[in-house]
């Protein structure tokens, strides 16, 4: 097997006394796509933030190419490499759609006819062109989610986070961002992807990795991970509840 | 995307360059001078306010700064103006590295009253230290001339306009800053390190302060700690930009020129009515806020776009937008 491209060793993060992600390690290798499913509450989006940068771990560390990069600030990780979606879209609303991917494009992009002309093809990608002039704050949810994945993009990553991209849209709009991501992964990307979806997550992940209560039950294919009797309890318990 | 006011810099500089052959009355060019100086005021105010998103109530601190470091370099150290009044401009840089360092983590109130709360300590420290002159403040050498002042203003103003027009319009800087303003940590996820950006803005709106300080300081030839150290120009520069239109280099220049035209008229028609000054400004402040939250500016400019979306959005979906982008 390959070197993986990021590896989670046994990061615990805590806020107070509440630990949202409790010792979770696996490794992704390039080219995958992971799965990361959960209940609400899980720690999925907490592990995220740690692995983007957002926080740092209060133990464990996260190994990106070959380096420690816990702790590492954000903006050092999207140089490194690492693009991620916010679950709570976080668009400049006062900017136009463009705009907000030219300011994407700076980091690989970093004169402003370049950025631009790179900011086009971004948006001719992710279905955003006849959108470029109005203002972020005027998009739908289809359109914000969008856009979120756009400026990921833009940072032309090697390694993408994406956030619950598919979550609130309609079954068409699903549809075309399950094939943005499935064209992502057939140019090489690697991706790590948070979904409540089961239609969707299970489609197009190559392994899953399940979190509960912030600690790693499962791991393994869409098949095994079904048949895991811990992660039956997880899902049917909190359907019961 | 770009503003084409910008066409029009080259004709309205030809003509303030020509300005003092045809008044020869040195209080009206006085008044202009000083209307100059507020749109350089407000267009700094602006570098952060608008551009970056954060309120600074001791932006009037830069401008003592400067005025004081111009009057003791020359007054005590016997420097020439033309190197003492870089060096205010410097020195405001100085001041804004150093209160950026601790306000620039905070965000909303919290950075307006805690660089608030530094600026009176600035005006504190002026007024207890002997090389300030304390309250009595200071005097400086008169160079009665006023058309050297009127240029020299204009030279500080039309520069400090080209270069933020330059930084925050056309170079990739603007709209970074504007990331920050809009979510500081979508832009950090964008490789855009606030912190590091902020420190900057913080700057590029001190430097030009400063230089403002120290030209008015010679220009006036008496400083003291209440006139260039109050809140006055803070709230002054703060009600031109909010008025005129935050976020842009036309608003400032609208809301400086308007406000300084008001308070100039009623100064010179109405001085016994000073409570009433305030009041009107108060209240211009307070509704512009309400019915114009983009400033004149702002509201002229975004009623042309905003008229082209609702065009379309009127005319439904399927008219103008590709079928699969559903709306
Ligand atoms: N900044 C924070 N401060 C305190 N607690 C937090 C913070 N962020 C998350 N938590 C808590 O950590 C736990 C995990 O939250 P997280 O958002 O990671 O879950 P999730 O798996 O993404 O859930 P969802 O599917 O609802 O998005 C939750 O109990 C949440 O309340
Ligand atoms: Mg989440």
């Amino acid at each position: 097997m390959a070197e993986p491209i990021l590896k989670v060793n046994s990061v615990t993060k805590c806020f107070g006394g509440l630990t949202a992600v409790n010792d979770v390690s696996f490794d992704v290798q390039p080219g995958e796509i992971i799965g990361l499913l959960g209940p609400n509450g899980a720690g999925k989006t907490t592990l995220f933030n740690v692995i983007s940068g957002f926080y740092a771990p209060t133990s464990g560390t996260i190994i990106f190419k070959g380096q420690d990069i816990s702790g590492k600030p954000p903006y050092t990780l999207a140089d490194r490499g690492i693009g991620r979606t916010f679950q709570v879209v976080k668009p400049f609303a006062g900017l136009t759609v463009l705009e907000n991917i030219i300011i994407a494009s700076f980091l690989r992009y970093p004169k402003r006819k370049d950025a631009e002309r790179h900011a086009w093809k971004i948006l001719e990608n992710t279905g955003l062109t006849d959108r470029a002039d109005v203002s972020a704050a005027s998009l739908t949810l289809a359109g914000r989610k969008r856009l979120e994945i756009g400026k990921a993009l833009a940072l032309e990553p090697t390694f993408l986070l994406l956030d619950e991209v598919v979550a609130g849209l309609n079954p068409t709009e699903a549809d075309k961002t399950v094939e943005l991501i499935l064209e992502l992964k057939k140019q090489g990307m690697t991706i790590l992807v948070v979904e409540h979806i089961m239609r969707v997550i299970m489609n197009i992940s190559d392994r899953l990795v399940v979190l509960n209560f912030g600690e790693k039950i499962a791991e393994g294919t869409a098949a095994e991970v079904a048949r895991n009797p811990l992660v039956i309890e997880a899902y049917l318990g909190e359907a019961a509840a | 995307m770009k503003d084409k006011s910008i066409h029009w810099g080259l004709p309205i500089l030809l003509v303030l360059i020509a300005l003092p052959a045809v008044i020869q009355d040195t209080f009206f060019l006085r008044v202009i001078t000083e209307a100059i100086m507020w749109i350089g005021l407000a267009l700094a105010f602006d570098v952060l306010a608008g551009y970056t998103g954060y309120l600074n109530f001791g932006h009037g601190a830069f401008f003592g700064v400067g005025a004081y470091t111009t009057a003791i370099l020359m007054m005590q150290a016997h420097w020439p103006f033309a190197l003492a009044l870089p060096m205010g401009g410097v020195l405001a840089g100085v001041g804004a590295l150093i209160a950026g360092l601790p306000t620039l983590r905070l965000k909303g109130a919290y950075f307006a009253i805690a660089t608030w709360a530094l600026s009176r300590a600035v005006q504190q420290l002026a007024l207890i230290m002997d090389i300030t002159g304390g309250p009595d403040g200071m005097r400086l050498p008169s160079f009665l001339n006023p058309q050297f002042f009127y240029y020299l203003m204009l030279a500080v103003v039309a520069a400090t306009f080209a270069l933020l027009w330059y930084l925050l319009e056309c170079s990739p800087f603007g709209l970074k800053l504007k990331a920050i303003r809009e979510d500081d940590q979508g832009a950090m996820a964008l490789g855009l390190n606030p912190t590091k950006l902020k420190m900057q803005a913080f700057i590029l709106s001190a430097v030009p302060t400063g230089v403002l300080g120290g030209v008015y300081a010679y220009w006036i030839t008496f400083i003291d700690p209440a006139s260039t150290l109050g809140d006055l120009v803070s709230d002054q520069a703060l009600v031109m930009v909010v008025f005129g239109g935050m976020g842009t280099l036309i608003g400032p220049v609208i809301g400086a020129l308007l406000i300084f035209a008001f308070k100039t008229l009623f100064w010179a028609y109405l001085s016994d009515f000073q409570l009433l000054y305030l009041i009107i400004l108060g209240a211009v402040i307070a509704l512009s806020v309400v019915f114009i939250p983009n400033g004149l500016w702002g509201t002229l400019r975004g009623a042309r776009s905003q008229k082209k979306t609702e065009e379309k959005k009127d005319e439904g979906p399927a008219a103008k937008l590709s079928p699969s982008e559903g709306e």
